[in-house]
C-alpha cells in the first residue's frame, strides 16, 4: 500500500487528502458542507501557498536551504505597504515596490550570508529574522501610522464572478512559478544546484549567484505575500506573519518537495497549503478546544511526513 | 586436509532486473592468497560483500571452517573473522586515526572509552607500514589532514584491529603509491605464512601474480574456474589463460595484452602557432611549472600512478582549481577563472567519479545532457529545439535509454557515462579533458568509447586524458606525459611508448 | 622505530572548538562589568546563574543531538509539558515523596517525548526539522491540555533552595558544575565515540559496525531527559507551571549551541562550547539592559549582535583564506 502511494505524485496525494479531509469535516460539521466554504478555505491557503512560493525555491536549491525569515519579512512587506501608501490607493504602488525592494534586499543578505560566509541557512536566516523583527520594532515603536488603500482591499477581497481576487492572482502566480521553475535557465540552474553542487559547477552553473538569487527571491516573495496578506486582514499588527513560518515549510515538504534538494515543484507546494489549511479548517470545526487542535495537527503532520518525508539516503 | 577457513558455494544475487551474481563460489584455505578475478559486471564485487555481510544473498551457502554460518551482518561478519578493506572507505573525518581504526570496537575499562590502549594499539598497527608514509601519521592525527594512499593504509590497518582469520582486499591497492604496495605486499607475504587467508580482489595482472598463489576467475556472475599461479606456471600462458576464461573464450579485449590496439590518427602538424594549447610555466599547487604544445587533434595522455597530479592538471586547466602561468588556445592567451570561463573558450572536462561530479542523479537524462547550454534555448526556454538537440547527441553516442525524461539512474554505468560525455559534445569543444573516462565500464562501451574518441580527433578535437588503465593509454595516445610527484618526469612517444617505459617512468626508474 | 604517538602542534587543540567562543564570553563579561560593576557581587552572579542554568541544560541536550547529525525543534515544547507535569504531581504541601515521583514522571516523559522524536528520526528516516517541529505541536498541546490556565506551586522548601548558597556556592552554580562534570563523563563513554562517529560521517560509521540508527535514536532520548532536568531547574526558579514556558527556548537553544562553536552538520563541538554559547547570550542581554539601549531598540541590538556572533565564524574562516 505505502510503495503505491509513494509512486502516486505527492502534489495529486495531498490534494485528494483535502478533499477527504472536506467530507470529514462536512460530515462532522454540517453547515460546513458547501461551496462558500471551500471557496473560503482555498482563498486561505492561496496566502500560505504565495508565502510558501519562496520557501519552495529555497528548499529546490538544497544545501540544507530553509528560509527562517519569511514570517518577519511578510509582517514587514505588509506594514511598509501599510506606511508608504497611507492608506491611498494612487500611493498602491509606490508602497508595493518598496515592500518588494527591502523584501529583496533581506533575501540578499540572506544569500550572501549563507554563501559569502559560509554560514548555515537555518542559522543565517533565524538570525536575519530576529534583526528584522528588531527593524520593525525599532521603525514602528509599537505606533504604526497608515493604512489600507481600498484599491488593494478590492483586488483581493473582491469577486470576480463570484470567485474572491486572491485566487486569480494565486493561478496567475502559481503560472509565474510555473515558468521559472521550467521555462528558465534560471529554474534548470536552480534544480541542477539543489541536486549535485560540483556538478552544476562543473558544468558552468554559476552555483552562488544562483544561490543569492534564490534567496532574495525568496525575500521578495515573502513581502509580496505581506503585501496581499494586509489587503486580506485590512490591518496591521507586529505578529502578522508569524502563524506562516513553519507552515510554509511543512507545506513544501508535504507538497513532494524534498528537503535534500533538487526535485520538487510550486504545485506540491499548492496542494501542500491546502490540505494544511484544510487540516487546520477541520479541527477549528471540530469545535476542539487549542490544546486538542495542536496535538491533532502534530499528528497529521507526522502521519503525512511518514509516507512523504522518508529520507533516500542509504546512511 | 582442514576444511577450508572460508567457503562460499552457489551464490546468488538480483537487484532487480539485474543479475549481478547467478552461481558464485570461493574458497580460501589457511595459509593462501586466493586473486579474484573478473571483468566488470562479473560479479566479483558482489561475491566480496556476501563474504563479508554486507550484502546478503538471494540463495548460497557460507561455511567458516566447515561450519555453515549466516553472515547477516559486517558486524557478524567481522566476529566471524572475515574482515575488508575497500576503495570506499570507512573513516570519518573528524575523528582521529585510532578513534576511526576502533570505531565501533572501542575498548574499554571501568565504563569508559580506554584510549591509552586504543592509542598503542594503533602506533603498533602503524609501525608496519614505517618508512612508507608520505606525510607524518601518528595515532593521533585527525584523518581529514590525510591524503587517500594515508587513508586507504588506514583503513588497512583498521581492517587488521580486528585479528581476522580472512582478509578481504578489494581493488585496495587503486590509491596507494608503488613503495605502498610494496610494503603492503611484503605484509600479505607475512600474515599468509603465519596461516591467514586473503582474499585479493583486483584488475591488476601484475599484483596478481605477485602475490596470489591461485586465481578464481568469474565471468557473468558465475565461478568459470581457477588457476595455480604459485610454483611451475609460465607467466605468459597463464595470462592467456585468465583472460580466456574471463572473456568466455571468444575475441580477446585489448585489456590485458601489453600491445593494445593502436589508434593513431592521422599525423598532426606541430607548427609553432597552431597549437590547439600551449601552457608556459603553467602550475597549480603541488603541480610543478609545465611547458607543453599540444597540436590540434592530439590525444596526450597524462600516465604515471594514480594521485601524482594528473587530475589536478585537467582541473587547472579547466579553470576548476587556482593555477599560474599562461595558457593558450588556437594561439590565443586565456585565463580561465572558473568552468564556466573555460565552457565559452570551448574547454570541456569529463570527470573521473561520474555519479559525484558528473551526472544529476534524479534528474531526467534531458537535463543533464543539456545542463551547460540552456542558454541558448533564450526564455522562455525553446524545449522542441532542446530535446531535438538532445536525442541528436543520444544517438549519435548510441546510448540505450528509454527516453529523454527518464530518470539518469536508470542507465547502466557505460550509458551513464555516455550522456556525462554527451553533455559536452553539444558544445562542440575544442580541447577536451577525460579523467580516467572508461573506470568502471565494460568492455563493449569502451570499444564504442575509443572509436569515438578517433572520430573526434578527426573532427580535429584535441583530447588530454589521464587513465588508470596503462593499456588503454599506450593503446590510444601518440603521447604520453608521465607525472610523478607533480612533476613530468618522461614523455613517451614512437619507439618510447610501451609498457616498460611506462612503468619505469611512473615509479622514477631510469 | 615505532611512529610516534605525540600529537602534532595544533592537533592536540582540535577538539576544544570552544576556545574562540571563550575569548567573546571574556570580552563580553569584561563589558557586562564596566556597565555593571556590582556584577561580581553574589546576589546579583547568583541571579545570574539561575537564569542561565536551565537554558545551559537544554542547550548541553541540543548538542548531543547537534553532534549526531540531527536537530530537535521540539525541546521547547518538552520543557513547558514536563514543567506542568511537575506543578501538577507536586503541590505546595508536598513531601519529599511526592517530589521524587513528581521528577520521576518528568524524567520519563522527557525520555519518552524523546523517543518518539527518536524513532521518527531514526527508524522512520523522516527530516529532523520538519518531524520535530511536527511533535513540538504534539509536545504543546499535551501541555495545554494538562494545565489550560498558568498555575501550580512547589514547596517553599525547594524555590528557597534553589535561592540559596549550600557550602557558599550558588544552588545554580553548583546545578552548572554538575552538568560540565556529567558531560566529561559522557564524553569518555563508547556512546559518545558513536556519536561523533555518526555525526561525522554516517555511511563510514555503519561500515565500521556502529548502530547508526541506535546511536541516533539515544541521542534524541538523552536529549528528552536533558529537557527534563532544565524544566526541573526552570519550574525551582519559577516556582508555578505555565504550558508556554518553554517556547522560546527552543530557538535560543540552537543559537547558543552553533555561538558555542559547535558546527550544525554534526561531528565536531561538545556541551562546553554549549554552556559559554548560553552565558554569552544572557551577558548580551545584560549588556542591553544596562547599556539603556531605549526598549524599542533592544531586540534589534540583541538581534544584530546575534547575528554578528553567528556570522564571525564564517567570516574569520573568509579572513584567513585570504591571507
Amino acid at each position: 500500500m505505502r510503495e503505491w502511494l509513494t509512486r502516486v505524485p505527492p502534489p495529486v496525494v495531498a490534494l485528494a487528502l483535502s478533499v477527504v479531509l472536506f467530507f470529514v469535516a462536512g460530515a462532522v460539521q454540517p453547515g460546513f458542507f458547501n461551496l462558500d466554504q471551500a471557496v473560503n478555505i482555498v482563498r486561505l491557503a492561496a496566502f500560505l501557498g504565495i508565502i510558501a512560493a519562496g520557501q519552495t525555491l529555497v528548499i529546490i536549491a538544497g544545501g540544507e536551504g530553509i528560509d527562517l525569515s519569511v514570517a518577519n519579512v511578510v509582517t514587514l512587506g505588509a506594514i511598509l505597504t501599510f506606511m508608504v501608501s497611507g492608506g491611498a490607493s494612487e500611493r498602491l504602488l509606490l508602497g508595493v515596490v518598496v515592500a518588494l525592494a527591502v523584501g529583496a534586499v533581506i533575501g540578499l543578505v540572506n544569500g550572501l550570508g549563507i554563501v559569502g560566509l559560509s554560514i548555515p541557512p537555518l542559522v543565517m536566516t533565524l538570525g536575519m529574522a530576529g534583526v528584522v523583527k528588531g527593524t520593525i520594532l525599532a521603525v514602528t515603536q509599537g505606533n504604526i501610522p497608515g493604512g489600507v488603500p481600498p484599491l488593494l482591499a478590492r483586488v483581493v477581497t473582491g469577486r470576480l464572478f463570484g470567485v474572491p481576487g486572491i485566487l486569480f492572482i494565486w493561478l496567475l502566480f502559481a503560472l509565474a512559478m510555473w515558468f521559472v521553475l521550467e521555462r528558465t535557465t534560471y529554474g534548470k540552474r536552480l534544480f541542477a544546484v539543489g541536486v549535485n553542487r560540483r556538478t552544476a559547477h562543473l558544468s558552468g552553473v554559476n552555483v552562488p549567484a544562483t544561490v543569492v538569487l534564490t534567496y532574495t527571491l525568496s525575500g521578495l516573495l515573502a513581502a509580496l505575500g505581506g503585501v496581499l496578506l494586509l489587503g486580506f486582514t485590512q490591518r496591521v499588527f507586529l505578529s502578522l506573519g508569524d502563524s506562516y513560518l513553519f507552515p510554509s515549510i511543512a507545506a513544501v515538504v508535504v507538497g513532494g518537495t524534498v528537503l535534500a534538494g533538487g526535485r520538487g515543484s510550486y504545485y506540491g507546494t499548492m496542494a501542500g497549503a491546502l490540505v494544511l489549511t484544510m487540516a487546520e479548517s477541520l479541527l477549528r470545526a471540530m469545535r476542539m478546544g487549542e490544546a486538542y487542535q495542536l496535538i491533532v495537527f502534530g499528528l497529521i503532520l507526522v502521519a503525512l511526513l511518514a509516507v512523504y518525508g522518508r529520507q533516500r539516503e542509504t546512511a | 586436509m582442514s576444511p577450508p577457513l572460508l567457503s562460499a558455494t552457489g551464490v546468488a544475487k538480483r537487484y532487480g532486473a539485474v543479475r549481478a551474481l547467478v552461481d558464485g563460489a570461493i574458497e580460501v584455505h589457511a595459509g593462501e592468497v586466493v586473486a579474484l578475478l573478473g571483468a566488470n559486471g562479473s560479479g566479483k564485487s558482489t561475491l566480496g560483500r556476501v563474504i563479508t555481510g554486507i550484502t546478503k544473498p538471494d540463495a548460497g551457502t557460507l561455511a567458516i571452517e566447515g561450519v555453515v554460518t549466516h553472515v547477516s551482518s559486517p558486524t557478524r561478519a567481522r566476529r566471524l573473522g572475515v574482515a575488508a578493506v575497500y576503495q570506499e572507505l570507512s573513516l570519518v573525518p573528524d575523528l582521529t586515526v585510532a578513534e576511526n581504526v576502533f570505531l565501533g570496537n572501542e575498548p574499554t575499562r571501568l565504563g569508559g572509552v580506554d584510549h591509552r590502549h586504543l592509542t598503542r594499539v594503533t602506533a603498533e598497527l602503524l609501525a608496519l607500514f614505517e618508512g612508507v608514509f608520505t606525510v607524518p601519521v601518528t595515532p593521533l592525527t585527525v584523518v581529514q589532514r590525510l591524503p587517500p594512499s594515508e587513508r586507504q593504509l588506514v583503513e588497512i590497518v583498521k581492517a587488521l584491529s580486528r585479528k581476522p582469520r580472512v582478509l578481504i582486499l578489494d581493488e585496495a591497492t587503486a590509491s596507494l603509491g608503488g613503495r605502498q604496495v610494496d610494503r603492503l605486499f611484503q605484509l600479505v607475504g607475512t600474515w599468509r605464512d603465519r596461516g591467514m587467508g586473503l582474499v585479493f580482489i583486483s584488475h591488476r595482472m601484475d599484483e596478481i601474480f605477485r602475490v596470489a598463489d591461485r586465481a578464481v576467475v568469474l565471468r557473468d556472475g558465475a565461478t568459470v574456474g581457477q588457476l595455480q599461479l604459485r610454483g611451475t606456471v609460465e607467466r605468459r600462458a597463464a595470462e592467456q589463460k585468465l583472460v580466456e576464461l574471463m572473456t568466455g573464450g571468444g575475441e580477446v579485449g585489448a585489456l590485458f595484452l601489453d600491445e593494445a590496439r593502436p589508434q593513431t590518427p592521422a599525423a598532426a602538424e606541430h607548427g609553432a602557432a597552431g597549437q590547439a594549447l600551449s601552457l608556459r610555466g603553467f602550475a597549480s599547487g603541488p603541480l610543478a611549472p609545465l611547458d607543453l604544445d599540444v597540436a590540434p587533434g592530439e590525444l596526450v595522455g597524462l600516465g604515471g600512478l594514480q594521485g601524482q597530479g594528473q587530475e589536478r592538471l585537467l582541473l587547472a586547466l579547466f579553470g576548476a582549481l587556482p593555477h599560474r602561468g599562461s595558457m593558450s588556445l588556437g594561439g590565443e592567451q586565456v585565463d580561465l577563472r572558473n568552468p564556466r570561463q573555460a565552457l565559452r573558450a570551448g574547454v570541456a572536462y569529463v570527470p573521473g567519479d561520474r555519479n559525484r561530479e558528473g551526472l544529476l542523479p534524479v534528474r531526467p537524462i534531458l537535463e543533464n545532457l543539456l545542463l551547460p547550454s540552456w542558454r541558448r534555448y533564450g526564455t522562455p526556454l525553446r524545449m522542441r529545439a532542446a530535446r531535438h538537440d538532445a536525442a541528436g547527441v543520444a544517438t549519435e553516442l548510441n546510448v540505450r535509454y528509454s527516453g529523454l525524461d527518464a530518470n539518469v539512474a536508470t542507465l547502466s554505468g557505460g550509458n551513464a557515462q555516455k550522456i556525462v560525455i554527451g553533455k559536452w559534445l553539444l558544445r562542440r569543444p575544442r580541447l577536451l579533458l577525460l579523467n580516467d573516462p572508461t573506470k568502471g565500464i565494460d568492455v563493449e562501451a569502451k570499444e564504442e568509447f575509443y572509436s569515438l574518441l578517433a572520430q573526434l580527433q578527426a573532427d580535429g578535437t584535441t583530447v588530454l586524458f589521464t587513465s588508470s588503465d596503462d593499456a588503454e593509454l599506450l593503446g590510444l595516445c601518440q603521447r604520453v606525459l608521465v607525472l610523478q610527484d607533480g612533476k613530468v618526469t618522461a614523455e613517451l612517444s614512437g619507439a618510447t611508448l610501451d609498457r616498460n617505459h611506462l612503468v619505469a617512468a611512473s615509479l622514477g626508474a631510469r | 622505530m615505532l611512529a610516534e604517538a605525540r600529537p602534532a602542534r595544533g592537533e592536540r587543540f582540535r577538539n576544544l572548538t570552544f576556545l574562540v567562543p571563550l575569548l567573546i564570553l571574556g570580552v563580553a563579561v569584561l563589558l557586562n562589568y564596566l556597565l555593571q560593576p556590582n556584577l561580581f557581587q553574589p546576589r546579583v552572579l547568583n541571579g545570574n546563574f539561575r537564569v542561565m542554568l536551565p537554558l545551559m541544560v537544554l542547550a548541553a541536550g541540543q548538542a548531543i543531538v547537534i553532534i549526531s547529525g540531527g536537530i530537535d525543534l521540539s525541546v521547547g515544547a518538552v520543557v513547558s509539558l514536563v514543567n506542568v507535569l511537575l506543578v501538577t504531581f507536586v503541590k505546595a504541601d508536598s513531601g519529599w515523596s511526592a517530589v521524587l515521583l513528581g521528577l520521576a514522571i518528568g524524567v520519563a516523559a522527557g525520555a519518552a517525548a524523546g523517543a518518539l522524536n527518536g524513532l521518527c528520526v531514526a527508524y522512520l528516516r523522516l527530516q529532523p526539522i520538519v518531524t520535530t517541529y511536527a511533535t513540538s505541536f504534539l509536545f504543546s498541546g499535551i501541555a495545554l491540555a494538562i494545565l489550560p490556565r498558568p498555575g501550580g506551586a512547589l514547596p517553599r522548601a525547594l524555590t528557597t533552595f534553589y535561592r540559596s548558597a549550600p557550602l557558599g556556592v550558588p544552588a545554580a552554580a553548583l546545578g552548572i558544575v554538575v552538568l560540565i562534570v556529567t558531560w566529561w563523563a559522557l564524553r569518555r563513554t563508547r556512546f559518545a565515540q558513536h556519536l561523533y562517529g555518526v555525526g561525522g560521517d554516517a555511511a563510514a560509521a555503519r561500515a565500521s559496525g556502529v548502530a547508526v540508527a541506535w546511536t541516533r535514536f539515544s541521542s534524541y532520548v538523552v536529549m528528552g531527559v536533558f529537557a527534563a532536568f532544565s524544566a526541573a531547574m526552570l519550574t525551582l526558579s519559577t516556582g508555578s507551571g505555565n504550558a508556554r514556558l518553554g517556547d522560546a527556548m527552543t530557538l535560543s537553544s540552537i543559537v547558543a549551541v552553533v555561538l558555542g562553536g559547535t558546527r550544525l552538520a554534526g561531528g565536531a563541538g561538545g556541551i562546553t562550547g554549549a554552556v559559554i554559547g548560553v552565558a554569552i547570550l544572557t551577558i548580551i542581554r545584560n549588556l542591553i539592559t544596562f547599556a539603556n539601549v531605549p526598549t524599542w531598540y533592544q531586540t534589534l541590538i540583541d538581534a544584530t549582535i546575534i547575528l554578528a556572533a553567528l556570522a564571525a565564524p564564517g567570516a574569520l574562516r573568509r579572513i584567513r583564506g585570504r591571507a
